[in-house]
């Protein structure tokens, strides 16, 4: 790779606070480090080239760790994958996103790598995306306006545009993710192929979470991953199931529907044909409650 | 003092010297190197399947601050290597693959390299490229050297026997090609080599060699240099597997720099680089015919296989060599027919890979077997027994087999692995309901465990000596790639000289101290240097005993060597502390050092013309049994459990053979089922680990070992050579379980789950074209 393709860095900033991190990136030409897991490797590639200035935000200060406040579970951009591993307000209201750190790439990525990084790197095979985007998960954004920090929310579904791309601007920082309690009696699961049980990038990955209701599924949310440029939320197939009987006859109109939905492609990992097949495997185990994979 | 009992250190359960090192981080490995005042060196590949190189600008780059030399082929003259004396360090004229060499920088940083080799303009007219063996033997297909206008770079052929007559008495003919993949070897290190001339001219090369002495011989003609004038040092590597056992361009290019430098020079690919510019297994596609009478009885084997030579020669096309073994002696076959042709196309090329042909040739004959017992309708024990051979045989091409036990691992592996009830069990299950299907499978193989006499000498050279202090060096040939020659050496002096293993030294980094030895390959160390060694410590042993018998007073049959005292044999009792008799050997009027020499040649023979000698001293064979667990919705395949049993001659260090066999078989496993380099229009697809599946800790099974002691007349304490037939049988063990899991033969690994989960849908649905 020649090293104009990597791009330049001339400057270092490693701001404190939320606000200086902000500013440092409101000229649109900072490139903001976080875990570094993906980065260094996009970038000595030439996919993300740096854009001359590199921001690290590993020290603003309270953007690490899980909070509950008022119903709302916040997520900071900081907070490593090992942290959603171990972090018991996780276990307990959101078990859904320790069982997907499980499945995440291996232990020395995972404590490096941030929830924030990998909702960044828009991959479409990005794992620890599919279980927030099942819960109704938003993102704040952070930048710099008028002398002053400024912040928007963004509803993860529709964050991403493509690979590796998003509507957070250049100038912006994502702060953290958040998303509501889940309620008592609302499931959530996930599940990912690959025949390595350790280091594996997802061939297709898929997350659900739902209510039954007295047999009757409600808020029925199915997010696929590696079957689109983007994140899916497979919305036919989620109205399919929403207010029906879960039930072999539904289970399957349901793989047969998500099958019509997804739009996969042919790289070197996998088939279009291998993918959609595994998509509508995982329809039909996220829904029989048999996510092993 | 009290007597001392007879002990032996054979078979014991010995440490690697080199693994405290290496457990924490201390081992400083030729990667880690640094000399004074040296370069960094990188090298610009074509990166693109065939052309002609119109025009190569190199002015920018050379103005760069930092930059010292700028090279291309066209800098030099046409200096040839290789096996086929057809690749050159730096190619000046013409493209033949993606990893071609065309520019080479040296500079005081690899980023400098890079900024360089960024600044490097060349002109290219492409030219149209050929990439399948078949297409390239087409009349009109590109010539992918101009000199070669038919493309056909290596042929073999061995014939034995009838075949039509063979044919017409068998009951059965199977008939199926086997298509085998490209793997590398995913070395931890990656290559690397450090170049120093000195003023004279002479040249010191640190490199990751597995063989120095022929390495020099080999080098010598990609540089214009005689090969007495240069030196290997070869410091730690981070594996090597057969991946070490040629010269391969980056080195003589390292060299090149070097010389033009006037300064060391340090080049060293990266991981991408690697995965791309390194040598692979060599592919292959076996036709293999297989004919049997009723009972079972083999009567032929009929064999074309076609070779991707890819664009240069390493030893790949040559292993048909090792492969016309395994189709003539894996079991009793009366009529052999061998033929292969090796084709260049405009892919990238294979080199030796641990198992050297043995891996593709075993993948087809024991799948045939399993094939051949469902067909007959015997148990594939019972028809596996029945072509056994035993001791005293010997095959079509003069391999002797003395001191066999293949029945004998045949037996244990099933009886161990409840082998044939399961295999029944699993049979019947297979159309029962649920989606998790298990199956078990067996598969065997035979290999030279007594060295290859490829060259007309096939020995090694050794070098014993005691200091003052009763300390032991020992000089070898035979090289440490990581395989464990330097245990079994320590416990060869230790055995000998009645020593403790720590007091032993092993050199065998510098091709200026160490004796001749052909190298690390053929599964032929612990046999060659173990026996060379044995017989060097006999003669240090001889000496030692002389000189204590005329101060005991005693004949040397009576006195022995144990914990560092010379003993009388028959009671244990002391007589004079070694360290003690040395010196007095020493320092006394007829003074003498132990210092002694020894050059062994194994008693094997180099193939006459027709491919037939017994070209190693020993064979050995290895029987896997593996259980599956295979997910018939996505294709994943499990494995529960591997059962071995190969025979070993005689255990020297227990947890060697144990860590050489559980490695080879996980080195298989990823070969049978997610290891493969996605080759497609000459160009590597998958580059990195992330797409080159290895296989990683948490899939590696259970594993049951067994190893059967035959007793080698000739081993070195009858020990066999063993590294190679773990990676040899694995695969078709899994794929021959597979099989037996889910009733589909899968003739070409790597099975991904994809490829088994588009197999079953195609069976249970029809064949549909891919969407």
């Amino acid at each position: 790779m020649s090293p104009q393709a990597k791009g330049t860095l001339d400057e270092y900033r490693a701001p404190a606070t939320l606000a200086e991190a902000a500013e440092a990136l409101a000229d649109g030409k900072g490139t903001v480090l976080a875990g570094g897991t993906d980065l260094m490797l996009q970038a000595e590639a030439g996919k993300t080239p740096y854009r001359g200035r590199l921001v690290n935000i590993r020290r603003v200060a309270g953007l690490r760790g899980v909070t509950e406040d008022g119903g709302t579970i916040r997520i900071g951009a900081l907070t490593t994958v090992t942290d959603l591993l171990n972090d018991p307000l996780v276990a307990e209201k959101a078990p859904v996103l320790a069982a997907t750190a499980d499945k995440f790439a291996s232990s020395q990525i995972r404590n490096a790598a941030t929830v924030g990084g990998n909702i960044c790197n828009a991959s479409p095979a990005g794992d620890m995306i599919l279980p927030l985007l099942a819960l109704d998960a938003r993102v704040e954004l952070a930048s710099w306006r008028d002398g002053a920090l400024a912040t928007r929310t963004v509803a993860l579904d529709g964050f991403f545009t493509g690979p590796g791309a998003t509507v957070k601007g250049p100038e912006e920082l994502l702060g953290a993710v958040l998303f509501e309690t889940p309620p008592a009696g609302r499931t959530a699961r996930f599940v990912k192929s690959g025949p390595r049980p350790a280091l594996e990038i997802a061939t297709v990955a898929a997350a659900i979470a739902m209510t039954v209701d007295g047999g009757t599924l409600r808020d029925v949310r199915l997010a696929l991953g590696a079957v689109a440029p983007t994140p899916l939320r497979a919305k036919r197939t989620e109205a399919l199931l929403e207010g029906e009987t879960l039930d072999g006859d539904l289970i399957a109109r349901a793989a047969e529907t998500v099958a019509g939905e997804v739009n996969p492609i042919d790289d070197v990992r996998a088939t279009a044909w291998y993918r959609k097949h595994l998509v509508t495997i995982y329809v039909r185990r996220l829904l029989q409650d048999d996510g092993k994979g | 003092m009290d007597p001392i009992a007879k002990k032996s250190v054979i078979g014991g359960r010995v440490p690697k010297p080199d693994a405290p090192d290496k457990a924490v981080g201390r081992t400083r490995y030729i990667n880690d190197m640094v000399l004074p005042q040296m370069l960094y060196g990188r090298i610009l590949h074509a990166d693109r399947p065939h052309a002609r190189i119109v025009a190569i600008d190199t002015a920018e780059a050379a103005k760069l601050p930092g930059v010292h030399v700028v090279l291309t082929g066209k800098d030099m003259p046409r200096m040839l290597f290789g096996v086929n004396r057809d690749n050159r360090p730096l190619k000046g004229d013409k493209v033949r693959c993606i990893r071609d060499e065309i520019a080479a920088v040296a500079a005081e940083s690899e980023e400098i390299c890079d900024a360089a080799l960024a600044l490097i303009k060349v002109t290219y007219e492409d030219l149209p490229a050929v990439f399948d063996p078949a297409e390239a033997m087409r009349p009109g297909a590109p010539a992918v050297h101009d000199e070669k206008p038919d493309n056909l770079s290596l042929a073999y052929r061995f014939d034995h026997g009838d075949v039509a007559a063979a044919e017409a008495e068998s009951d059965v003919v199977l008939d199926d090609v086997f298509d085998v993949h490209y793997v590398t070897h995913c070395c931890m290190g990656t290559s690397c080599a450090i170049a120093d001339f000195d003023t004279d001219g002479k040249l010191t090369i640190y490199s990751q060699t597995q063989y120095p002495y022929n390495f020099k011989m080999d080098l010598a003609p990609a540089l214009g240099m005689h090969p007495g004038d240069i030196r290997v040092i070869q410091p730690p590597v981070g594996g090597a597997f057969g991946s070490k056992l040629d010269v391969y361009p980056y080195e003589p290019v390292c060299v090149l720099l070097a010389r033009a430098a006037r300064r060391p020079v340090k080049l060293t690919f990266s991981r991408e680089e690697e995965f791309i510019n390194a040598p692979t297994r060599q592919p292959a596609r076996i036709h293999l015919r297989t004919g049997a009478k009723a009972d079972g009885t083999l009567t032929f084997r009929d064999v074309d296989c076609l070779l991707n030579n890819g664009a240069y020669t390493s030893w790949g096309p040559t292993t048909p060599y090792v492969m016309m073994r395994t189709f003539s002696s894996h079991y009793r076959v009366p009529v052999v027919r061998f033929h292969s042709q090796a084709v260049y196309t405009n892919n990238p090329y294979a080199g030796s890979f641990r198992g050297y042909g043995n891996v593709q040739a075993t993948y087809a004959t024991a799948s045939h077997m399993d094939m051949l017992a469902e067909r007959l309708g015997m148990d594939l024990l019972t028809l596996s027994l029945k072509n056994a051979q035993e001791s005293g045989e010997v095959s079509p091409q003069g391999s002797v087999l003395a001191d066999c036990a293949f029945a004998e691992c045949l037996t244990v592996a099933a009886e161990k692995s409840g082998f044939l009830e399961k295999q029944a069990r699993y049979a019947a299950a297979r159309n029962t309901p649920g989606r998790i299907k298990r199956g078990i499978g067996l598969a065997s193989s035979i290999h030279n465990a007594g060295g290859a006499k490829i060259h007309k000498s096939d020995g090694c050279g050794t070098i014993v000596k005691l200091d003052d202090y009763a300390r032991c060096t020992v000089i070898t040939g035979a090289s440490e790639i990581g395989q464990g020659i330097d245990a079994v050496l320590c416990q060869v002096m230790a055995e000998e000289l009645g020593i403790p293993m720590s007091d032993v030294t092993i050199v065998n980094n510098d091709s200026a101290i160490g004796p001749w030895d052909v190298g690390v390959h053929a599964s032929r160390t612990t046999f060659i240097a173990g026996n060379g060694a044995r017989r060097a410590a006999q003669k240090a042993r001889a000496q030692i005993l002389k000189a204590a018998s005329h101060q005991a007073n005693m004949p040397p049959e009576g006195l022995d060597l144990r914990e560092g005292w010379v003993v009388l044999d028959h009671s244990g009792e002391p007589v004079v502390k070694l360290d003690r008799l040395l010196r007095q050997m020493h320092f006394q009027k007829d003074s003498e050092l132990v210092m002694v020499t020894d050059y062994y040649e194994p008693p094997s023979e180099e193939e006459r013309p027709g491919h037939v000698g017994d070209m190693s001293a020993a064979y050995s064979h290895a029987v896997h049994v593996a259980e599956v667990e295979v997910d018939t919705e996505t294709g994943e395949v499990r494995v529960l459990k591997v059962t071995s049993a190969q025979d070993v001659g005689r255990i020297i260090n227990e947890m060697g053979l144990e860590a050489q066999v559980e490695g080879g078989i996980v080195m298989g496993l990823g070969y049978a089922l997610s290891e493969h380099l996605l080759i497609q229009d000459g160009r590597v697809r998958n580059p990195n680990f992330r797409d080159y599946k290895v296989f990683t800790a948490p899939e590696v099974p259970e594993m049951d070992l067994h190893f059967i002691e035959s007793h080698s007349q000739t081993g070195p304490m009858g020990a066999k050579g063993i590294a190679e037939l773990p990676t040899i049988v694995i695969a078709p063990a899994v794929a021959n379980a597979v099989y037996n899991a889910i009733g589909i033969r899968f003739k070409a690994p790597p099975l991904t789950p994809e490829k088994v989960a588009r197999a079953i849908w195609d069976r249970d649905h029809g064949a549909v074209a891919a969407e």
